[in-house]
C-alpha cells in the first residue's frame, strides 16, 4: 500500500514538540500545517480538509476538547489523535467520549505517535471494512482489525493481518510468493521473497493452537487450510 | 509504653473500695446494735431477778432475813451457761447471804433511785452487776438493804455474736450483689468505647473520612478530636498528592520537549560511538517518561480509591481496553501477543479507570521485563473470584523476590534500573477492590501475574 501525501493539521503550542512532530511527518512525505493557537486552529478546520488532526489539549485561545467538540458537532469525521499532558486520566477517557480516535499521554514515544497516526490515516483511506472473514476457527474482523483464534484474540501486525486476510479470503487456494508480495507490499516497496517467508513464519507462530493453518506447498507457495486434515 | 490501668480496672477498684468501707461500717453498726439489744434483753432478766430478791427481804425477830425466791433463780437460769453470784447486804453493811467480796463498782450514794446496772469483774471474769435497794422502815431495822446480783456475759455475748453474724452475712450478700451489678454496669457503660476502638481499628488505612459511630455524649469530645485529626491528616495527604500530580505534570511538558529534541537530533548523522550515546539518551528519556507517568498514575489510583464509588463493571471490557492501550503499535513483531476472554462476562464491583490502569501497568511490566516471545492476557472466573492473568515466557521473578516485587521501586536483578511503580500501582488498585495481586511460575518458560478480584454477584446491568 503506497503512502500518498496526506495533509495533517498539528495543533501544539510547545515549540520543541511541535517542531519534532512536524519534521517527523514531513520526513515521511506528508504536508503538515502547524498551529499553536486553539482559536486559529478551530477556524482553519472549518474550511480545510485534513487526513488527520493531531491535537494538544492545553492550548491558548481554545482548548483541545473544545475544538474536538465543535468539530464533531459540525459533522466532521476527520480522525483526531489527542495529545494530553493533563494529569487526570479521565481526560484520556473523556477524549475518546468526545470523539477522539486515539490519544497519547505526554511524554510519548515519537515512533509510537507516527505508527498510530499511520493506522488512523489508513483506516480512513482504506474505507470502512466491517466484514468478517472466517476460516475454520480463525475469525478476522476487518473493521476492528482483530483476529480471533477460537476464544483467543491474537495481536497481529498490519502486514501479517493483510497476509492472513488475503489467504483467508480464499481458503485452500495456493498463493505464490510473488502474488503475496504484490498484495502485501504493493509495487513501489522494495521487498523480496524472503520477506514473505518471514511474515508467514510469524503468522504461523501467532496462529499456533488453531486448527486452521498455513501449509507450504513445495515449489508453489502457501495455502490456508481450515480443517484438521493432515 | 507505659500503660495506664484500664478504665474497667480503675472503676472496679474504686467501687470495691467504697463497697468494702460501706460493708465494714454496716457490720460495725450491726455489732453495736446487737450488743445493745443483747444487753437490754439480759439486763431485764437480771434486774427482774434482783428486784424479786430485794422484794423478798423481810425482818424477822429484829434481824434481816433473806429467803430468796426460786422464781428469781429460774429467771436467771434462762441464760443457761452463765454463772450467777449474789450478795445480800443488811442495813449495817454486813453480808446476810452470798459472796462476801461481791461489790458493785457504783457507790450506793450515786444511785438513790435504788437500782444500778454496771459492768465489772468478779473472780477474774467479766460480769454484769445489778444492785437493787430495799428501804426498810421496821422499828428494829431501819435503813437501806442491798441485793447485788452478778452474771457472767456468755449468753449476751453469744446473742451479740449471732445477731452480728447474721447481719454480716446479709451485708456481704448485698455487697456482692452490688459489686456484680456495678461490674456489669461498667462493662455496659464502657461498650461504646470498645465499639469506637473497634471501628477505628477496622478502618482501611486509606480511609480518612470522619468516624461515624454512635457514641454516648461523654465520648463526643474524643470522637471529634479523632475526626479533627483525620481531617488535618486528610488535608496533608491531599496536598501531598496534589503536589505529586502537579510536579509530575510540570515535568511532563519539558520531558516531551526533551524527547522531541532527541528525536530531531536524529541518529543518522552520528558516528558509531555517538549513536551509542544517542540510543542511551533515548532509552533513559523513555525510562524517565515512564516513571513520570507511573508517578501520576499512582497518585491518581490512590486518590480514586478514596473518592470513587465502585460500580459493577465487565472485567473483560476493562481488561480488553487495557490490553489495547498497553501494547504499543511499535512492539516487536516477533512477539506473539494474545487476549483470551471467557464466554460469560464476569462482573466485578470496581472503578474502571483504576482497574484499567492496574492492568495496563502489569502488561507494560511484562512487555518490558518479561516477555521474550510470548505474552498472553487472560480473563477467567470461578464461583467466587474473577481473574486477570498476564503470562509471559520471560525469566520471571524468583519466588523469593515476589514479596519485594510489589514494593515501590523494587529493582530486579536481571535488569538495570527498576521495575518502578507498576506492581505497586496494580497492588494498590486490587487491594482497594478487595482483591489480591499474585504470581505464578508454572515452569521455566512461563511466568504469570494474577490479579484476583471478588466476583460481583448482583444483577449485572
Amino acid at each position: 500500500m503506497p503512502m500518498k501525501t496526506m495533509r495533517i493539521l498539528l495543533v501544539e503550542d510547545t515549540h520543541d514538540v511541535g517542531e519534532a512532530i512536524a519534521k517527523r511527518f514531513e520526513a515521511i512525505g506528508h504536508a503538515v500545517d502547524w498551529e499553536t493557537n486553539g482559536r486559529d486552529a478551530a477556524e482553519i478546520i472549518d474550511f480545510t480538509e485534513y487526513a488527520l488532526i493531531i491535537l494538544d489539549v492545553m492550548l491558548p485561545g481554545m482548548d483541545g476538547f473544545e475544538i474536538l467538540k465543535r468539530l464533531r458537532k459540525s459533522g466532521n469525521s476527520v480522525p483526531v489523535l489527542v495529545l494530553t499532558a493533563r494529569s487526570e486520566i479521565e481526560d484520556r477517557v473523556g477524549a475518546l467520549d468526545l470523539g477522539a480516535d486515539d490519544y497519547l499521554v505526554k511524554p510519548f514515544d515519537f515512533r509510537e505517535l507516527e505508527a498510530r497516526a499511520r493506522v488512523l490515516i489508513r483506516r480512513r483511506t482504506g474505507g470502512e471494512a466491517t466484514n468478517l472473514i472466517k476460516c475454520g476457527d480463525i475469525a478476522i474482523d476487518r473493521g476492528a482489525r482483530s483476529v480471533h483464534v477460537g476464544k483467543r484474540e491474537v495481536q497481529l501486525k498490519r502486514r501479517e493481518l493483510t497476509l492472513l486476510e488475503v489467504m483467508a479470503a480464499r481458503p485452500g487456494r495456493v498463493f505464490s510468493k510473488d502474488e503475496l508480495l504484490d498484495q502485501i507490499f504493493g509495487f513501489d516497496e522494495a521487498a523480496n521473497a524472503n520477506a514473505i517467508e518471514l511474515y508467514v513464519g510469524r503468522l504461523r507462530k501467532k496462529l499456533e493452537g488453531a486448527q486452521a493453518r498455513i501449509v507450504t506447498v513445495r515449489g508453489l507457495g502457501y495455502q490456508l487450510v481450515a480443517g484438521d486434515a493432515p | 509504653m507505659h500503660h495506664e490501668p484500664s478504665l474497667f480496672a480503675r472503676l472496679a477498684r474504686r467501687i470495691s473500695l467504697v463497697l468494702g468501707i460501706g460493708a465494714a461500717l454496716l457490720v460495725s453498726a450491726a455489732w453495736y446494735y446487737a450488743e445493745t439489744a443483747a444487753d437490754k434483753a439480759y439486763d431485764r432478766l437480771l434486774v427482774g431477778a434482783a428486784l424479786q430478791m430485794a422484794e423478798s427481804l423481810s425482818v424477822e425477830n429484829g434481824a434481816l432475813s433473806a429467803r430468796l425466791p426460786t422464781s428469781a433463780f429460774e429467771l436467771l437460769g434462762l441464760a443457761e451457761r452463765d454463772r450467777i453470784f449474789y450478795r445480800v447486804i443488811d442495813t449495817n453493811g454486813k453480808t446476810v447471804t452470798g459472796y462476801d467480796d461481791l461489790q458493785s463498782p457504783v457507790s450506793p450514794d450515786g444511785a438513790r433511785d435504788g437500782l444500778s446496772i454496771s459492768e465489772g469483774t468478779y473472780k477474774g471474769e467479766a460480769v454484769r452487776i445489778v444492785r437493787a435497794t430495799r428501804v426498810l422502815a421496821d422499828p428494829s431495822v431501819t435503813g437501806h438493804a442491798y441485793v447485788i446480783v452478778a452474771q457472767t456475759n456468755e449468753a449476751r455475748s453469744a446473742l451479740t455474736r449471732e445477731l452480728t453474724l447474721r447481719a454480716t452475712i446479709l451485708v456481704l450478700i448485698m455487697s456482692l450483689l452490688a459489686f456484680v451489678g456495678a461490674m456489669l454496669a461498667i462493662r455496659y457503660a464502657l461498650q461504646p468505647v470498645e465499639r469506637l476502638g473497634a471501628a477505628v481499628r477496622r478502618r482501611d488505612p486509606h480511609d480518612l473520612t470522619p468516624v461515624s459511630v454512635d457514641v454516648p455524649r461523654e465520648l463526643d469530645p474524643f470522637v471529634s478530636s479523632i475526626n479533627h485529626f483525620m481531617g488535618r491528616l486528610n488535608e496533608r495527604v491531599d496536598l501531598l498528592q496534589r503536589f505529586i500530580a502537579d510536579a509530575a505534570h510540570q515535568i511532563r511538558t519539558p520531558l516531551t520537549a526533551l524527547s522531541a529534541q532527541i528525536d530531531l537530533l536524529g541518529h543518522d548523522k552520528l558516528d558509531k560511538a555517538g549513536r551509542q550515546h544517542f540510543e542511551r539518551v533515548q532509552q533513559r528519556t523513555g525510562e524517565l517518561a515512564r516513571l513520570t507517568n507511573q508517578l501520576l498514575s499512582h497518585a491518581m489510583v490512590i486518590h480514586r480509591a478514596d473518592s470513587i464509588q465502585l460500580e459493577p463493571i465487565s472485567l473483560v471490557d476493562v481488561a480488553r481496553r487495557a490490553y489495547r492501550a498497553a501494547i504499543p503499535i511499535t512492539v516487536d513483531p516477533d512477539i506473539v501477543i494474545s487476549f483470551e476472554a471467557p464466554d460469560d462476562r464476569p462482573f466485578v464491583l470496581g472503578d474502571a479507570v483504576s482497574l484499567r490502569e492496574a492492568i495496563v501497568n502489569v502488561i507494560d511490566n511484562a512487555l518490558r521485563h518479561g516477555t521474550d516471545q510470548r505474552l498472553e492476557v487472560r480473563v477467567r472466573s470461578d464461583a467466587i473470584d474473577a481473574y486477570v492473568e498476564v503470562e509471559d515466557d520471560g525469566p520471571g521473578i524468583p519466588p523469593e523476590g515476589w514479596e519485594k516485587a510489589t514494593q515501590r521501586f523494587a529493582t530486579s536483578k536481571s535488569h538495570e534500573g527498576s521495575s518502578g511503580l507498576g506492581f505497586a500501582i496494580a497492588q494498590e488498585v486490587v487491594n482497594a477492590h478487595g482483591g489480591t495481586l499474585g504470581f505464578k511460575a508454572r515452569d521455566e518458560k512461563s511466568f504469570t501475574v494474577v490479579l484476583t478480584l471478588p466476583l460481583y454477584k448482583g444483577s449485572a446491568t
